[in-house]
């Protein structure tokens, strides 16, 4: 399996002419690290929900296998933001390039498009989304729980920072009456 | 009247396993002896450490991370402190970064061994298991003399580490480490030239490299698969960058990639080798200086609560690829925590893995990723809707009698 | 409670473990004790694999929400006379864990506990001392009348 490092300004680019105005923000973070300073990038991109699919399809032009290692998810009060963590040209040394997707959510309509049908290792990470966030994913092939339990109240979610938060359920183990 | 009935039945096994990591449960669906279908559930232990994380301070958060596991106890803050480190643009000095490598090299150590003791257990090889874990105590008194404690080992910050490695402890580092060598080579006649462990674990549990890359399966599940994927080569963080090692695949040592368990076993061994290695290099090469960026906590507290913006931390853990992503918004606290430990990445792969495979071989291949479940405990078998109780002890029995039968 | 009982547990101490939902760091130290630095099967204690058979119930962690039917029913299944023994800090008193949604510990508001074995974890000397501790209380069970 041979890859081609692509840097990472060439990426954006690429991105920026297959999808103009899709993009909304990018970041490049250059650091080093050891007393060789060996340099790794992390690469940052916002990216609107409608077009996040080709995005992710896209990404397949760069690398064969790109690796999704998971996806976070919090809620800023108005819309709930899905940051999808990837790593691209793994399997050279020093070469690989983290590429981190953030997508924001109408929090009235917090619905995406399932990424299970071309990364198929990406399922435990949505089925979390879906239960801690309430974030609804389109054609998810296993709509169930699986962190919390089947008789956790519904209409809560852990991650959420509004009334449907968990704070209801909230005890503190010290108060515990014996 | 003859009646026709469902061929296959199920069985559950979980959640309650006595020993080591997370409870999980799976439903098997078995027709005759072979694995058709297997359904994973998670989430027993789960303890809502993320949203937990979003009432503590930075500092005190190391201390909730390294409780996320006992056996990647080093791995979780630390992959946490590189990622707030990159949000607020921390430089760690030079010998921190050999500190930190030495650690987690060592922690490295210690997990690979228990695991082959672990696995060995499930094949009913019980006296390499007492064999590896003696080894390990002396791995642990190691640790305990680097860091102070077994287990949990408190020797992160953010910004560096607690504790220096003083020049009068070097010789007692490379003692334990000669002892290691010593006994490597023991461990890899035991394991890997012993007929019983080939028959087991040859041809068992096969994970292809298709599916390693499309299940996104990280660590040494992933490389044993041949896929070279190692966050410390890939995208070198402490003082990996300046260390000379490689990637580490069966193929170096059986000269081809089959992806079973036997291949797994390979793989964490060379990885021991490797890691001693890795300490004895950077004994050679730490530089002198400071320990820590920022020594006063207080201080480094303060200059955190201003920092706004988001970082990432990826690191290799013994398993493979913990990750932390951290969100701060110029609070205490932070905004957001994600941690993603690398078993579940490997949940998915177990299910290519177990199927078509036998009854007796689940504890085998459920171990073979090293996951945070190893015996399997209560298990029920519904056939023909009438239940009866396997218990966990029955089937270990069952790995047992296989090996015996594979014997004869 | 038949007499004669104290004698058998002399030679013969069954330990059942049951993780509740711990971070592991405990259930190592555990088997850690059996192992040949500590190797407390010269007394005769041994980890069994069903509640079934066990006098002693080794419980760790701070029992979460999918958990606590489940230790509750392993418990049941244990025979009489039983000691529980809770080790870690977590399972005493939540410890690190102590505010949440989805834990309904400490353990002993589910089951009763006789010996808190502490340590975040705690030594395998720790938890050796423990569970003697629990044998004192299973021979104190048999003298009363």
């Amino acid at each position: 399996m041979t890859k081609t490092k692509v840097k990472p300004e060439e990426i954006i680019l690429s991105f920026q002419t297959k999808f103009p105005g899709g993009i909304t923000q990018s970041r490049i973070e250059r650091r080093t690290s050891g007393t060789m300073k060996t340099e790794f990038i992390h690469l940052w991109l916002h990216v609107d929900k409608k077009i996040f699919k080709e995005v992710v399809k896209h990404l397949f032009t760069f690398d064969p296998s790109p690796h999704f290692a998971v996806s976070s998810g919090y809620d800023l009060r108005d819309t709930i933001e899905l940051v999808y963590h990837f790593s691209l040209f793994y399997g050279t040394r020093g070469d690989e390039l983290s590429l981190n997707m953030t997508v924001a959510l109408p929090k009235s309509d917090p619905v995406i498009e399932t990424i299970t049908d071309i990364i198929p290792g990406a399922l435990i990470a949505e089925q979390e989304k879906q239960e801690m966030l309430g974030v609804k994913i389109l054609g998810i092939p296993k709509d169930t729980r699986v962190f919390i339990a089947d008789d956790f109240p519904k209409g809560i979610y852990p991650w959420r920072r509004d009334e449907t938060g968990p704070e209801k359920l909230v005890r503190n183990l010290h108060e515990a009456e014996k | 009247m003859k009646t026709t009935s469902k061929t296959t039945y199920q069985i559950p096994i979980g959640p309650i396993h006595p020993a080591l990591k997370e409870p999980v449960s799976f439903t098997f669906e078995i027709d005759g002896e072979r694995i058709v279908n297997v359904d994973v559930h998670l989430g027993f232990v789960h303890r809502s450490i993320e949203w937990a994380g979003t009432k503590r301070n930075l500092v005190q958060l190391l201390y909730l991370a390294e409780r996320i596991c006992g056996i990647c106890s080093y791995c979780h803050p630390m992959a946490l402190a590189l990622a707030v480190e990159r949000a607020s643009s921390i430089q760690v000095p030079d010998r921190a970064e050999y500190l930190r490598v030495i650690h987690a090299e060592l922690e490295r150590i210690g997990s690979h061994i228990l695991w082959a003791g672990v696995a060995a257990h499930e094949i009913g090889f019980d006296s390499v298991l007492f064999l590896t874990w003696q080894i390990r105590e002396t791995v642990l008194d190691l640790t305990e003399y680097l860091t102070g404690n077994r287990i949990t080992k408190g020797i992160t910050m953010i910004g560096g580490v607690r504790r220096d490695i003083t020049p009068e402890m070097v010789p007692r580092i490379h003692e334990t480490l000669q002892f290691l060598k010593s006994q490597m080579e023991k461990l890899h006649h035991v394991m890997l030239d012993d007929t019983t462990i080939q028959l087991r674990c040859r041809d068992c549990g096969v994970l292809t490299k298709e599916d390693a890359l499309s299940l996104c399966a990280v660590g040494p599940t992933t490389r044993a698969s041949g896929v070279r994927k190692d966050v410390r080569l890939d995208q070198p963080y402490f003082a990996f960058g300046d260390l000379d090692f490689d990637y580490i695949t069966p193929d170096l040592l059986t000269s081809e990639v089959r992806g079973d368990v036997y291949d797994r076993i390979v793989v964490r061994l060379l990885e021991i080798k490797q890691s001693v290695d890795l300490i004895e290099q950077c004994l050679d090469r730490m530089p002198a200086g400071d320990i820590v960026a920022e020594p006063k906590i207080t201080a480094l507290l303060a200059a955190l609560k201003k920092v706004t913006g988001e970082g990432i931390g990826r690191m290799e853990a013994p398993r493979g690829e913990v990750f932390h992503y951290v969100k701060l918004t110029g609070s205490d606290f932070p905004y957001y925590w994600k941690v993603r430990a690398p078993t579940y990445n490997n949940i998915l792969p177990w299910v290519p893995m177990l199927l078509g495979q036998q009854i007796a071989d689940i504890p085998i291949i459920a171990a073979s990723i090293d996951p945070c479940m190893s015996c399997t405990n209560r298990v029920t078998i519904v056939h023909k809707s009438q239940p009866s109780m396997v218990d966990g002890e029955q089937l270990h029995r069952l790995s047992i009698e296989k090996t015996r039968r594979l014997l004869r | 409670m038949a007499k004669g009982l104290v004698k058998s547990f002399k030679k013969a101490l069954w330990v059942y473990h049951i993780n509740s939902g711990s971070c592991n760091g405990c259930d190592i130290e555990i088997i850690a004790s059996l192992c040949p630095r500590y190797d407390i099967e010269r007394f005769g204690i041994k980890m069994v694999g069903s509640p079934r058979h066990a006098d002693v119930l080794l419980i760790t962690g701070p029992v979460t929400r999918q958990m606590a039917d489940k230790v509750k029913r392993a418990y049941e299944q244990m025979p009489d006379p039983k000691a529980v023994i809770c080790v870690g800090n977590c399972g005493n008193t939540g410890d690190v864990f102590y505010e949440s949604y989805n834990l309904v510990g400490p353990v002993d508001t589910i089951l009763p506990v006789d010996v808190y074995v502490i340590g975040c974890p705690p030594r395998p000397e720790n938890i050796i001392h423990g569970i003697s501790k629990a044998w004192v209380k299973l021979e104190t069970l048999e003298t009363r009348p």
